[in-house]
């Protein structure tokens, strides 16, 4: 049984006895008839998974509280190890997507903030007005804390990769603020200009090496269409002597053939 | 065979060729085959007079035995010896009849050959000869289709041109020698050519003849291809820029070194005068090119 089989078991069977888990059993009938305290324990939920979810991505390792992001924690940690290349470019779009989402879920949490305060002006039966007051301060706080859920708009992320989070471009300035980049910046310079003169260097050495060697390809290429042309100037004469040297051949084979015959032919003599 | 005193067989050949009343013709082929033998034992005991005679002498009789090639050879022997005497109207004319025993043989590179001998001859003392043998011996060639024998003759003529600092003829007959070049498809001497042709002129401090023959040139579709045709405009455009440093820079290039070696010289001593001049006369001409469309 594979680990994914057994978490979904596991998940199964937490469903089906539920009803005997007293603290879910006190969250679903406490706010039976607060309207209030369920929307906002609704939106302190999606807070919280998208809390959850965001610091997951930042730190694949740690251990989290809500059980659910436990088991998203664990298949995603399968998935890991199964390919790291592939899933950092996952990590990274999915990173985007889920940035995409949280912001939706924010959105979402926003437009819910104004109906969360009428319902807290509402007087509810069994409340004491401490916990009224305290009420209406939790909602004020709420818009804060949904701002605060990090979506990859802020600096916040310290992801390694960096590039799905800055994709959106409020980290970029041109005139940025000089405190804050001043002793940074200098740091980096140091090194930088070592690389940058080593790089200066190597660059002017190979390209004197590159200015040797075209030297010695243009003398080549000079030589050889010398070579061409003297061949060229050749070859008229090389027929010429072809010719004479034919009629040569030919007139030595008759000569020879005739002094073999005088010498074979028997001398009559008279 | 030679183991008489040479001097006793010219006047024994001598004594046959010559007609009197006991002689009625002349016994040339003897004759010859003496004065070659004596010519011979002249030159090798260094009686260099008495063996271009002899040798003068042996071509008649060749000629007179009617083998004009035999008669050629012994004529260049004479022209040789009589280059040893530095007896330069005798060389010419030396060379000048072998060759036209040579053109009676019918072999007009012999012929062009020895004219070509004779021009390397007294190019030092009489250059004006020489180029006249030169210019003859490039005649005799092409009128052969050999093209490509020419080239380097018409390279000698540029030198010795140079060297009497006629530029404008040095330029007249390196663009002849382009010419024969394109005729036998040799690019890459005819770019040379032009290359130099341009140079030429600019160490003449012409600025306007190099760039109309530049212009010229570059009609042509083998020096427009070319690498020399890119040194030449760098060169124009660094001398009408008037920037010496550019100039100088331009002229160590690798394109020049493969030129003749007459033309690298005159390389390297660019620029010649005051460049800045052509830089004002450039600057002129635009400020009057203005004027003309202003009063249009």
């Amino acid at each position: 049984m594979t680990v994914i089989d057994i978490l979904f078991r596991v998940d199964e069977i937490c469903k089906k006895y539920d009803k005997y888990d007293p603290e879910k059993q006190r969250e679903a009938n406490a706010f039976l008839d607060d309207a209030f305290a369920r929307l906002y324990s609704l939106v302190e939920a999606d807070i919280e998974k998208a809390l959850a979810v965001r610091f997951l991505f930042s730190y694949p390792f740690l251990l989290l509280f809500s059980f659910q992001t436990l088991i998203f924690q664990i298949n995603y940690w399968n998935k890991m190890q199964k390919s790291d290349k592939v899933s950092t470019e996952k990590n990274r779009a999915a990173a985007v997507a889920l940035s995409a989402e949280i912001r939706r879920i924010k959105a979402r949490l926003m437009e819910e903030v104004p109906k969360l305060q009428k319902l807290a002006k509402k007087k509810v039966k069994g409340l004491s007005k401490e916990d009224h007051e305290t009420r209406f301060d939790m909602v004020l706080a709420l818009p804060d804390r949904i701002k605060a859920i990090p979506d990859g708009s802020t600096a916040a992320s310290n992801q390694s990769g960096g590039w799905g989070t800055s994709s959106s471009n409020k980290k970029i300035k041109f005139d940025s603020s000089e405190e804050r980049f001043g002793s940074d910046f200098y740091q980096q310079t140091e090194e930088s200009d070592q690389f940058r003169q080593e790089y200066e260097m190597r660059k002017m050495k190979q390209d004197e090496g590159l200015d040797v060697i075209s030297e010695g390809l243009d003398t080549l290429k000079n030589i050889a269409l010398d070579m061409n042309e003297e061949i060229d100037r050749q070859v008229p004469l090389m027929d010429e002597i072809e010719t004479k040297v034919d009629k040569t051949t030919s007139d030595i084979r008759k000569n020879n053939v005739r002094l073999k015959k005088t010498i074979t032919q028997p001398k009559f003599l008279h | 065979m030679s183991g008489s005193d040479p001097g006793k067989l010219i006047s024994k050949a001598d004594n046959l060729t010559t007609l009197s009343l006991t002689r009625w013709s002349a016994d040339w082929e003897s004759a010859t085959r003496l004065y070659e033998q004596a010519a011979n034992g002249f030159r090798v005991s260094k009686d260099y007079e008495k063996a271009k005679l002899a040798f003068e002498k042996a071509s008649k009789g060749r000629e007179m035995l009617s083998s004009p090639w035999d008669a050629a050879k012994s004529m260049e022997s004479a022209a040789a010896l009589a280059k040893e005497l530095r007896n330069w109207t005798e060389v010419i004319d030396f060379y000048r009849k072998a060759s036209e025993l040579y053109m009676q043989c019918d072999r007009p590179q012999f012929a062009s050959d020895s004219l070509a001998k004779a021009a390397r001859a007294v190019e030092d003392a009489l250059p004006s000869d020489a180029i006249k043998l030169y210019s003859d011996a490039c005649v005799l060639l092409e009128d052969d289709r050999k093209e490509q024998m020419a080239l380097d003759l018409y390279h000698a003529v540029t030198n010795i041109y140079v060297k009497l600092e006629k530029y404008t003829d040095a330029v007249a007959f390196l663009l002849k020698l382009g010419l024969a070049a394109d005729k036998c498809n040799a690019t890459n001497s005819q770019c040379k050519a032009y290359l130099s042709a341009v140079i030429v002129y600019l160490y003449a401090h012409d600025l306007k003849q190099a760039e109309k023959c530049y212009n010229d040139c570059s009609q042509i579709d083998a020096f427009l291809r070319s690498d020399q045709n890119r040194f030449a405009g760098k060169l124009l455009s660094a001398y009408k820029e008037g920037d010496v440093e550019e100039i100088k820079r331009v002229a160590q290039s690798r394109s020049i070194t493969n030129l003749d070696s007459v033309i690298i010289k005159l390389a390297r001593k660019l620029p010649t005068g005051d460049v800045a001049a052509f830089k004002t006369n450039a600057a002129i001409g635009e400020e009057e090119a203005l004027d003309e469309n202003d009063l249009k």
